[in-house]
């Protein structure tokens, strides 16, 4: 069996069973978790407290202007490197031929220009979001190990991604195999680290814009 | 393999690479004036895209002579404006290019007779010759 | 003179073939085989003074396909009589003689050739079962092969199924198909793959070992890499397509009648190494997606198997199945849930349920 049948084959099946059962077991983990009891009477009804969380989760895509001098920097540079990703695999051919063969959905795909370019903005961003984790010191001081391991499971998609793209430096069959291997280690990793802010992050500000709109505060 | 390239490759049509092409066929020259060795350039095996051949047809141009050889299909070769300097093509027996070449040397292999073909020829000839005054003394 | 000493040079110049002719072979196939064009000469010389070249070919555990496809060379050119030349002294479904005769030209060949002959090979070779589901005269594929081989200058092994296992070798296997380099390990093999391969390449190896007495450069598959060197992606003439990210959706959409690439469809040319993409087939007529259909990868091993079948782009592979994915969900939630719920238990106390 060669590197590129044991990625399409029994490496796709056992990382895609991990990263769903993972994903259940951690969402579930917590949301079955015990949560402390709220004794003051709810300011606003049931659907309003909805709402208020379903509002925090856009609310909170843009920093409070009191807090850009300190955190302006790093957060414009994550959504670079998000929409970046974004762009890629949802206007990318190959992926949406992916979800296709998955989901049986389809689009139409960006022009490969475009996605070259979006592939070389991504992978600087990641670069700098690196270099900013290690040169600012309150940031270098709460990194531990899941943060790079992270922070390397998503850079190795997308530089073997550029180059498969650009057919360089190996054959094909050889970057391919890379590329999605590195992917499949990627969806073994993201329910157990960091990368599980893919769905906590929208979690997270729904149950505190929940709970503020709950309290009668401002969400 | 090497043919195909000829037609299905469509890289950038190279003014670079012409030149480059009549920089070897000048070392070849050279190589052939001081020690007498013959080189060839196998334009198949290069991706030239089809205006890059024309180019460097053009830039080479047509000499004194064109000769024709009726082999397994019809092989082309001709003297450039460079003397020594030779454009041979070679195709079967449908019109096919099975190969092309720039060759730098006084004369293309192709064009000399072979001796044992000589040979041949020179029993040929003599059967010939004998049977013809046979029939005249007879 | 007889006819049997008479070297290939005589035997072209008796039906009308000079040097030139002989050159202007020569020139061709060193340009096929990569070579510098200035070994067309020696290669005409090599090729003027060489005497019959023994080949004895076995054919084993296979379709026929790969003869047939070797001898769809139907114009009586210059090459077809030199490979009339190379003498095919046993070949079981072209030759007249049958059954004790036809071993005892098998045995006379392999006795006046020892250790000069090429041993060509198709089809794989069944090891199940002491080697039973495939016998010539009663005797199994494995023990003539390793019968002849000793004796043999190389071995070549024609076809996907000799190179590599092929369609025997598909999943489940149940013959044990293998190749000829998982049996014989101690001769030089060339693998010539292709389902069927392309005739030009057996041409290339066997001008190759008459002119010069070896074999040509090989890549780590034991591949003529002037063939195998390149896949057909590299040359495909719908590459630009694929560049541009026109893709044919599905077969005689408008996308595949205006011939975009087919690497949605399935096609396997970007891990397939072959010279169908120039060479192409039928005297340079066409090769499969210039017909409209993706590479299927046929001269790779396990091609028959690949994840997905030959339709499942490169992109895409054997996900888990549905079936099985719900399955994790749920252990996925008895997980999660378990770990909740003992949580809950160590919770301190005072903090009850919402």
């Amino acid at each position: 069996m060669t590197l590129l049948s044991f990625a399409r084959g029994p490496g796709m099946q056992v990382a895609s069973l991990i990263f769903i059962a993972g994903m259940f077991w951690r969402l579930f983990g917590i949301f079955l978790l015990r949560r402390r009891v709220a004794h003051a009477a709810a300011r606003h009804p049931f659907p309003i407290r909805l709402l208020g969380g379903a509002v925090t989760i856009f609310t909170r895509t843009i920093p409070r202007r009191t807090f850009w001098p300190r955190v302006g920097a790093g957060v414009a540079l994550s959504y670079v490197f998000h929409v970046g990703l974004f762009i890629i695999l949802f206007g990318g051919a190959p992926h949406i031929l992916i979800i296709h063969e998955i989901f049986g959905l389809s689009w139409p795909g960006l022009p490969r220009g475009v996605i070259v370019i979006a592939s070389g903005i991504t992978l600087a961003a990641l670069i700098l979001l690196l270099v900013r984790r290690l040169t600012h010191p309150v940031l270098r001081l709460l990194s531990k190990p899941d943060d790079y391991i992270s922070w390397a499971i998503v850079f190795l998609p997308v530089a073997t991604g550029i180059l498969l793209s650009g057919e360089t430096i190996a054959s094909y069959g050889t970057l391919l195999a890379l590329h999605i291997l590195s992917i499949e280690a990627l969806m073994i990793w993201l329910p157990f680290g960091k990368l599980m802010h893919v769905s906590l992050v929208f979690a997270g500000r729904f149950v505190l814009g929940y709970n503020f709109s709950r309290k009668g505060a401002a969400t | 393999m090497a043919q195909g390239c000829l037609k299905n490759f469509n890289f950038l049509a190279d003014d670079g690479l012409v030149d480059t092409l009549l920089m070897e066929v000048a070392d070849l020259l050279e190589n052939f004036l001081a020690h007498g060795r013959s080189g060839s350039i196998d334009l198949a095996g290069l991706p030239l895209s089809a205006s890059c051949l024309a180019a460097l047809e053009q830039r080479l141009g047509h000499g004194e002579i064109s000769a024709m050889i009726r082999v397994s299909g019809e092989s082309e070769t001709r003297e450039t404006a460079f003397p020594g300097v030779w454009w041979t093509s070679h195709a079967d027996e449908t019109g096919r290019i099975i190969a092309m070449l720039i060759e730098v040397t006084d004369v293309p292999d192709i064009l000399r007779a072979g001796k044992a073909d000589m040979a041949r020829g020179q029993i040929r000839l003599q059967a010939a010759t004998s049977f013809a005054q046979a029939r005249r003394t007879a | 003179m007889t006819a049997a000493d008479e070297n290939l040079g005589e035997m072209l110049a008796r039906r009308g073939f000079g040097r030139r002719g002989l050159l202007k072979f020569a020139i061709a196939m060193t340009s096929s085989l990569a070579l510098p064009p200035g070994m067309a000469v020696a290669m005409a010389d090599n090729l003027a003074a060489a005497k019959r070249q023994s080949v004895i070919w076995l054919s084993f555990q296979e379709c026929t396909g790969c003869l047939e496809t070797l001898l769809r060379t139907d114009s009586p050119t210059i090459a077809a009589l030199i490979f009339d030349f190379i003498s095919l002294d046993y070949q079981e479904a072209l030759m007249a003689a049958a059954g004790g005769a036809a071993e005892r030209t098998l045995r006379q060949a392999v006795a006046a050739n020892k250790g000069k002959y090429l041993l060509a090979i198709d089809g794989s070779v069944p090891l199940a079962d002491g080697g039973v589901y495939s016998l010539t005269g009663g005797k199994s594929n494995v023990s003539m092969l390793q019968e002849f081989a000793p004796d043999a200058a190389a071995i070549l092994a024609i076809g996907t199924c000799a190179a590599y296992g092929g369609i025997p070798k598909a999943h489940p296997n149940p013959t044990g198909a293998v190749g000829v380099e998982d049996v014989i390990t101690d001769k030089p093999i060339v693998n010539i793959p292709g389902c069927p391969p392309i005739p030009d390449v057996l041409s290339g190896v066997l001008v190759h070992f008459v002119s010069f007495g070896r074999l040509p450069a090989l890549d780590d598959r034991k591949r003529p890499l002037a063939y195998f060197g390149t896949t057909i992606h590299d040359q495909c003439y719908r590459k630009p397509f694929y560049d541009q990210g026109k893709f044919a959706k599905s077969f005689d959409d408008e996308g595949a009648r205006q011939g975009w690439c087919l690497f949605e469809l399935g096609c396997k040319g970007p891990t397939t190494h072959n010279a169908c993409a120039s060479l192409k087939w039928n005297d340079n007529t066409s090769f499969p997606i210039e017909s409209g259909h993706g590479c299927l990868g046929c001269s790779e091993p396990d091609f028959w198997d690949q994840e997905g079948g030959f339709y499942t782009s490169l992109a895409g592979g054997t996900g888990p199945g549905w079936r099985d994915a719900g399955i994790a969900a749920a252990t996925g939630i008895v997980l999660g849930s378990a770990a909740a719920i003992s949580a809950r238990r160590n919770a301190p106390k005072g903090t009850t349920e919402t």
